[in-house]
């Protein structure tokens, strides 16, 4: 049994989703309970743009990867070769 | 957004005289240990490529190398944005009327406690610790007439300067001087 390993992909895309959710949670809690000063907007700048650096680092390693590489992570499981010779009487 | 301008139920005359935050000397050890996680999977890293290097190109092993490595430091990006909302949205605020407690406490809960200074019974500093000593952060108790529970300051810088300015207003109130 095999199958390509994009299926890690979609398991990455799902962690993406949540991350996003909690990243847009965050910026809500800043922009709504901050002060309205310098600070406020300095750590709201300084979290995008590290997210945004993080993702287009991510991405231009990602893109590099063959996804539709097979994998069979079963393979050779019921080989029943055992390690030592064995003898009949 | 929040405005020292706007404070919530202001009082006619009411000016703010001092916003206090914990020492940025908390903050800063937040950052070093954010480093420290984010220096882990070099080293993690640096291990596999001397013991394991086959890891490093295989046809499986490395695209999930890559995404775990960037799970991860997405992951430590935002749980280090938390900690820095958690330092900096928890707020004291020292107006010539009341004291106000604003603290943040995880996801969509947010606590507001007000005391009015002409309650304020007994005020204690506390300064404990080797950091705390060298970089005079501390503790400031607020004992109180009323019911509710007691004030208090946490890990915030000068606390004897400021139990100083909280008997100073304190006192003014009880005069009727406000």
């Amino acid at each position: 049994m095999s199958f390509p390993i994009y299926y890690f992909l979609f398991a990455y895309l799902v962690f993406l989703f949540f991350w996003g959710v909690f990243g847009l949670i965050a910026l809500y809690h800043i922009i709504k309970f901050g002060f309205p000063n310098f600070f406020t907007f300095f750590g709201t700048f300084v979290f995008i743009g590290g997210a945004i650096i993080l993702l287009s680092v991510s991405y231009n390693y990602i893109a590099q990867v063959d996804w539709n590489t097979e994998v069979s992570p079963f393979q050779g499981l019921l080989n029943v070769n055992t390690p030592f010779p064995v003898t009949y009487k | 957004m929040l405005s020292l301008n706007r404070l919530p139920n202001a009082l006619p005359g009411e000016k703010v005289v001092k916003v206090l935050r914990r020492d940025f000397f908390i903050f800063f050890k937040r950052i070093l240990f954010f480093i420290l996680l984010a220096a882990l999977p070099l080293g993690f890293f640096l291990a596999m490529a001397s013991v394991y290097p086959i890891l490093l190109d295989g046809p499986v092993s490395y695209p999930l190398i890559i995404l775990a490595g960037s799970g991860y430091y997405l992951f430590i990006w935002l749980f280090f944005f938390f900690s820095f909302l958690d330092y900096y949205l928890d707020i004291w605020i020292i107006t010539s009327v009341r004291i106000i407690d604003v603290s943040q406490e995880g996801f969509f809960s947010r606590k507001v406690n007000e005391l009015t200074l002409n309650r304020v019974q007994d005020i204690e500093s506390d300064i404990q610790g080797l950091w705390a000593t060298i970089f005079k952060f501390g503790d400031v108790k607020v004992q109180t007439a009323a019911e509710i529970e007691d004030f208090e300051f946490q890990q915030v810088a000068d606390p004897e300067g400021v139990k100083n300015i909280i008997m100073g207003l304190a006192s003014k109130a009880r005069e009727g001087q406000v």
